[in-house]
């Protein structure tokens, strides 16, 4: 059975006067994907970098592969990659350039920067200065970076934010790579769609707390409500809607009803997406 | 602190660092100003007259030639190599010396003696290299001139050549504006493009960040603050302990430097704040620029301790013990902005981060 690649108990980070991560405790195994989803300013950026030594956590404790982050932060980032929210690339330097400083700066010897820039799709501008490269190339880029050193940990805040889908697909590939190599991959983002996807399990956040974390799946089957949605027949010829919610014990007379009594034109069914779910929890979206 | 990544972030300043206009400004500023110093007060294309000798016996007047201080002497193996040099414009004149020369000349025979003469030599320098051979040819003779010259000066004694004066500001220019602005700008604009973060999140501590970027600072500082003295043949005879010297001032102006950068958010607040305090940097300058202001009005300011070790060794012969005040001085203040560092080091950490 996998270990705890991290473990955070009653993490908090205050801003002054404004608590941005609030008593959050929460693991993650080895080998895992966790989304941790919620809207601009629910903490997830803030976790991130008390996750990676960027910031020391004003209470509660916080272990990175069986290391206190404040006790030995140089030792945890020795094995983690953090790809930014925000670009912070050398743009005068090229790719190949980029990633060799950064390979360097983490001991690694054996590095193949062609290799590395091919698998983010990026092969062929390796000699290219920072500054030509698109939005797209420039965030397939700051992946690469994060990856260099094979870390046991990657942390990716929104990689995929404001990307075109094709350069979206391509991080998302290099993401699952990653957890099949072995690494554990801790994901922020506001795309339901994408932690939907990814994630093995996902964590919504909200005013600096967890509201709720657990497997996709299982959110929907504890949040979600699942519903036929049926388009009807009316009687001056138009189209009526009908939402039969399932699950409940009237369901199935409903279902025979619908079908006994009126002229059912088209009917699917229909789960809960994740977005759903944290409306229902939080009372908010999450690009609020 | 890791010396490979030390190496590793300064090799990365120097290739891509470079690249920046404030370090070509570093750079070029004091050259252009050493340039016009030695133009206008005539150091840098004064030569001395050039005075070849070709020797076919073993005379004294050869190696006082190429030892005098007050010409430049060069020995050629034959005459005609000699009469080469002179044709070409290599030497102002050129004189063969026949064998047994020294001891005809002690004997007080009447000797003749080969001098090309370049034709394009000015004036001033054929008449000085005429008396000087002759004043040589007096010493091998072993007959002194019963004369005394006693000189008496005129004008302002107290008067010092405006070369010497200016000197001090140039130095202060390569020394402070290099070591400072250098490693300023180039943590400001890490911080600016937020790749100073992604760094930070790497095994190299913000300290080896700051110390490879002030590194550079005194790199350029060292090499500049060098090859300004050397184009203003201000090497004086102590040349270890002038570098060593400019090398104490150099890492004091990057400490500066390091702690103005951590303390500034952007470019524009930098350059703002650098025009608002540099005249403090080059303060000191102006009583070397102008001696009737006291000495003591320099000593308020931090930079009269790199400067003046400098005047002192390259201008006035100083040696260690007259400069050691000065050196404590500046060794105590670099540590005190070490310290300093070190407390930004950690804020910087945490503001990064917020940013």
């Amino acid at each position: 059975m996998a270990g705890d690649a991290i473990v955070a108990e009653e993490l908090t980070y205050r801003y002054d006067e404004l608590v941005a991560v609030d008593h959050i405790s929460f693991k993650v195994a080895e080998g895992e994907i966790l989304g941790f989803l919620g809207p601009n300013g629910a903490g997830k950026s803030t976790t991130v970098k008390v996750l990676t030594g960027q910031l020391q956590p004003r209470e509660g404790k916080v272990t990175v592969l069986g290391i206190d982050i404040t006790r030995d932060p140089e030792k945890v980032q020795a094995q983690i990659g953090v790809c930014f929210e925000i670009t912070n690339l050398y743009e005068k330097m090229s790719a190949e350039e980029n990633l060799k400083l950064f390979a360097r700066l983490f001991g690694v010897s054996d590095f193949d920067a062609g290799a590395l820039l091919e698998r983010v799709g990026l092969a062929g501008r390796e000699r290219d200065r920072v500054e030509e490269y698109s939005k797209g190339m420039k965030q397939r880029l700051m992946v690469a970076r994060a990856l260099v050193n094979r870390p046991s940990i990657l942390f990716l805040d929104e990689p995929t934010d404001g990307l075109d889908p094709a350069s979206a697909e391509n991080i998302r590939k290099v993401i699952l790579e990653e957890r099949e190599r072995g690494a554990t991959v801790f994901l922020t983002t506001h795309d339901m769609m994408e932690a939907d996807k990814l994630s093995d399990r996902v964590g919504f956040i909200n005013q600096g707390k967890i509201v709720a974390l657990d497997t996709p799946h299982n959110l929907k089957q504890q949040y979600g409500k699942r519903a036929l949605r049926a388009q009807i027949a009316g009687p001056d010829g138009g189209l009526e809607s009908r939402e039969i919610i399932m699950d409940q014990p009237e369901t199935v007379e409903a279902v025979q009803e619908l079908f006994g009594q009126e002229q059912v034109v088209t009917i699917h069914s229909e789960e809960a997406s994740l977005e759903d779910i944290f409306i229902d929890i939080t009372g908010r979206g999450l690009t609020e | 602190m890791s010396l490979r990544r030390v190496g590793i972030l300064l090799g990365k300043e120097f290739r891509h660092g470079s690249k920046s206009f404030i370090f070509i400004i570093a750079i070029i500023m004091p050259l252009v100003l050493s340039l016009v110093l030695s133009l206008v007060f005539g150091n840098l294309f004064s030569e001395k007259p050039r005075l070849g000798v070709s020797d076919e016996g073993n005379s004294q007047v050869t190696s006082l030639i190429t030892e005098s201080d007050s010409i430049v002497g060069r020995e050629y193996d034959t005459p005609e190599k000699l009469r080469k040099a002179v044709e070409d414009g290599a030497l102002d004149m050129g004189i063969v010396l026949p064998p047994n020369f020294d001891s005809l000349a002690e004997q007080g025979q009447m000797t003749e003696i080969t001098a090309y003469v370049w034709g394009e030599s000015l004036a001033k320098d054929r008449l000085v290299l005429g008396t000087t051979i002759a004043n040589m040819i007096r010493d091998v003779a072993g007959q002194e001139v019963p004369v005394e010259i006693v000189t008496t000066s005129l004008g302002d004694d107290e008067s010092i050549p405006w070369d010497d004066r200016i000197l001090p500001i140039i130095v202060l220019l390569a020394i402070v504006f290099g070591g400072i602005m250098v490693p300023a700008t180039s943590l400001v604009d890490e911080k600016q493009k937020r790749t100073l973060s992604a760094l930070a999140i790497t095994p190299a501590s913000l300290m080896e960040i700051f110390v490879s970027k002030g590194l550079v600072g005194v790199v350029i500082s060292i090499f500049m603050g060098v090859l300004v003295l050397v184009l203003n043949q201000a090497f004086g005879s102590q040349p270890l302990l002038l570098v060593g010297m400019l090398a104490l001032g150099a890492v004091m102006a990057s400490t500066f430097g390091i702690m103005l950068g951590a303390f500034i958010k952007d470019i524009t607040s930098l350059f703002a704040i650098n025009k608002a305090i540099g005249i403090l940097y080059y303060a000191p300058a102006f009583v070397y620029l102008f001696p009737g202001i006291p000495q003591w009005v320099g000593r308020i300011f931090p930079t009269y301790y790199i400067v003046q070790p400098v005047v002192e060794i390259s201008q006035q012969g100083g040696t260690w013990s007259d400069v050691a005040p000065e050196a404590f001085i500046l060794i105590g203040l670099i540590l005190v902005m070490i310290g300093i560092v070190g407390i930004l080091a950690k804020r910087t950490a945490q503001r990064e981060a917020l940013a």
